[in-house]
């Protein structure tokens, strides 16, 4: 080999290398992410067979026969790739709740009355036929199942923008303080409001526990929110400083000169050339209030929050991974929706709007 | 229009640092007033107190004859050209320049008419519907001018406006900004440290140095009349030369004496001189002063380090007392390098100076 080729090979050796590195990396972080979607949608039936399908079916096939006790149903199974009988009866609705809790399967009984009836008519051992699968049963379940889980979203929600509102008004105003002005003690303060986030959420909320009673506001979402924003604040300040830094001075003071006054230069210049950091610093806000799960339970009584619901139910439904997989779904839409919603102004700060 | 005057005004920035010290100066209605120094000297600090960006420690400012001391910036009808144009990047080309305008609850056909009306003085016109970021430094340059122009201001206010562009188009705006003045008529302070720019777009020049002013006067004023060293040092290019000499009298001629030369001075100088009662002096002779002769008519020969023709005229440089001094002559005769050359200096020009005060006597 000349030292061409020895250096193309060298070179094609550690792009390999790199890529399978990067795949590997994607791969570790979204392959969790695609089983549980997966497994959300899975039957209970197929959620414990092993190895587990890794592709929800969208219809169930079926065989029936005649069994001792009335009809004898099987189903097809994909691991095994034969049909394994599952129930014998003649009760049409022992029938339909097994294939519709079970085998995750749109059936009435009308339309087992009538396979049963077309086996009778057709003489033959046995008859088949295909159902198509009720692939939200799960998410369908867990919101039956779960004890006030829409109130319990909404209150979430709530929680959320009323932290990201508390956070952004007082963090961003001491953020654009910390960029704007020179004061006493500016180093030390701005280091301490990230102190408060290095204790563990449980230590703090015990205490809190008294404060919010005190106070009124135990089990009450504006209770929940102040805690919240305590470290939310922080992390506010930090994120908003750096943007108002970003933003000369002298932006707003052309705007004082052209006329208008402090309030109007802030609102008009700096906060919409801010908004990319402000919404950055929402999101981040947005999901530590939403995602919040021990704080919360400390913390309410009667009015629980969506983490909390979701805690409640996946400890209750041992026993139903797929189940719990819609939860955790169900818990991690809204948080992936905002996120998409607020991309939109973060990704502001790299088009073509520059400082 | 309108005039501005600023009153005994000095600022300080904590205890210790003093921005600008006590200065007082009048800018006459329609003026193109240009505050020029070297840098940290004030000048920023200056305009900004004028502009009302920065608290007045001290003294007064009055625009029009009203007092505008404690005044917000937008009350003081005045506007401003940030050195870096502080432009919004954010909104168009047509919204930088209207916003001012929004804010005084114009019509939306007025503010339409006036936008063009700038941007067509401006040369942006095409560029109305551009975001900032879509624009080369010089046209972030025009639009900062034509934002400013459009409000019609009692007072223009320009902070080394210039000072980021390349140094082709330094020159033609300056021409370009002295044009919009001519044709706006709006009473304009202009702060840069570059005293070519100065010079050339300037009705009068204020020099400053260390929060002081040093001199105020026409161009011709502030070359022909420097106040001080610092001044006859700091405008010009080539800059002044000094010469260190002694003074002598014999047979009722004043002599100025250095090891190089003995200079006579004409019956007018030694007039300027009668009440000058120290030894030494400080001679200033600008480089165009200072003139090629025969060796008959010379006072000195030196040997030309340096030959650089110019085209329209030559500089050569010389060494005396390891100090280079530079001479502006006509292109033609050219002498070699290293050849001697034979000068004298022109007497209706020469500057005396004080090298205890750095003063300038005998004006
Ligand atoms: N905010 C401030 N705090 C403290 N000192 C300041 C402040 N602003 C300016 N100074 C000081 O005041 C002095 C004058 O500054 P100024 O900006 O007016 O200078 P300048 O003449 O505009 O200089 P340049 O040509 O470099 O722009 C400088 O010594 C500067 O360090
Ligand atoms: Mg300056």
């Amino acid at each position: 080999m000349n030292r061409k080729t020895k250096k193309t090979v060298y070179k094609a050796v550690k792009e390999t290398i790199f890529y399978l590195f990067v795949t590997g990396l994607i791969g570790a972080m979204l392959l969790p992410v695609y089983f549980i979607i997966s497994l959300s949608f899975l039957s209970t039936r197929e959620a414990y067979r092993y190895p587990l399908p890794l592709v929800p079916a969208l219809q169930t096939k079926f065989e029936m026969t005649h069994g001792e006790r009335g009809y004898l149903l099987s189903v097809y199974d994909r691991v095994e790739k034969d049909y394994q009988t599952v129930l014998d009866t003649s009760e049409l609705e022992k029938m339909e709740v097994y294939i519709k809790s079970q085998l995750g399967t749109s059936i009435s009984q009308e339309e087992i009355q009538a396979e049963m009836d077309r086996l009778d008519d057709s003489g033959e051992d046995s008859i088949f036929f295909t159902k198509p699968r009720n692939l939200l049963y799960n998410y369908d379940t867990f919101f039956k199942v779960t004890r006030d889980a829409v109130p319990a979203l909404i209150r979430s929600l709530e929680i959320a923008a009323l932290t990201i509102l508390i956070s952004i008004t007082i963090g961003g105003l001491a953020g654009y303080a910390f960029a704007r002005y020179i004061f006493k003690g500016k180093d030390a303060l701005k280091f301490s409001v990230l102190f408060v986030r290095m204790f563990p959420g449980v230590a703090i909320a015990l205490p809190m526990v008294i404060i919010l009673a005190k106070a009124n506001l135990y089990d009450e979402p504006l209770g929940l929110s102040l805690i919240y924003s305590v470290g939310a604040i922080g992390l506010t300040i930090w994120i908003t400083a750096s943007i108002f830094m970003g933003i000369p001075e002298s932006l707003e003071q052309a705007a004082q000169v052209f006329g208008a006054t402090k309030f109007q230069a802030f609102m008009r210049i700096t906060f919409p050339l801010a908004l990319p950091g402000l919404a950055a610093s929402a999101m981040y806000t947005f999901l530590g209030a939403w995602n919040e799960t021990v704080g919360a339970i400390i913390l309410t009584q009667f009015k629980p929050t969506f983490s909390v619901v979701v805690y409640q139910t996946l400890l209750g439904a041992s026993g139903q991974v797929n189940l719990a997989a819609a939860g955790g779904i169900a818990m991690a839409l809204p948080a992936v929706f905002f996120t998409f919603f607020i991309r939109r102004y973060i990704n502001q700060m790299w088009g073509g709007v520059t400082v | 229009m309108a005039t501005l005057e600023i009153l005994n005004v000095t600022k300080r920035f904590g205890r210790k640092v003093i921005a600008v010290d006590d200065i007082s100066l009048e800018v006459h209605d329609q003026e193109f007033l240009v505050l020029l120094g070297p840098s940290g000297c004030g000048k920023t600090t200056t305009m900004r107190m004028v502009a009302g960006l920065e608290e007045v420690t001290e003294g007064t400012i009055l625009i029009d004859g009203v007092d505008v001391t404690d005044l917000p910036p937008r009350k003081r009808n005045i506007s401003m050209v940030f050195q870096n144009y502080a432009i919004w990047p954010h909104m168009t080309v047509f919204e930088n320049i209207a916003y001012a305008l929004r804010l005084k609850h114009m019509a939306k056909s007025e503010i339409d008419r006036i936008v063009r009306e700038v941007a067509g003085m401006t040369n942006i016109g095409e560029y109305l519907e551009r975001l900032p970021a879509q624009l080369s430094g010089g046209q972030q340059q025009r639009v900062a001018v034509a934002r400013a122009i459009a409000v019609s201001p009692k007072v223009f206010l320009m902070d080394e406006p210039l000072s980021n562009l390349d140094a082709k188009l330094r020159v033609s705006m300056r021409t370009e900004l002295k044009a919009i003045h001519a044709s706006a008529k709006a009473t304009t302070v202009f702060v840069t440290h570059d005293q070519s720019e100065a010079m050339s777009i300037a009705d009068r020049i204020v020099i400053m140095r260390d929060g002081k002013i040093i001199q105020t006067g026409t161009p011709e004023e502030v070359y022909e009349k420097s106040a001080n060293l610092f001044v006859a040092d700091f405008i010009g290019t080539p800059p002044t030369n000094f010469f260190d000499v002694t003074l002598q009298k014999s047979n009722g001629t004043l002599h100025l004496v250095n090891p190089h030369f003995d200079l006579s001075l004409d019956a007018a100088n030694t007039a300027r001189l009668n009440g000058y009662n120290k030894e030494q002096l400080v001679l200033g002779v600008r480089p165009e002063n200072i003139v090629l002769t025969s060796e008959k008519d010379s006072i000195m020969g030196m040997t030309a380090l340096v030959v650089e023709p110019q085209g329209s005229h030559q500089v050569i440089a010389f060494k005396m007392d390891e100090k280079m001094v530079k001479v502006v002559a006509p292109s033609q005769p050219k002498p070699d390098m290293g050849s001697t050359i034979h000068l004298n200096f022109s007497q209706g020009t020469l500057r005396f100076f004080d090298p205890e005060t750095t003063f300038a006597i005998g004006d």
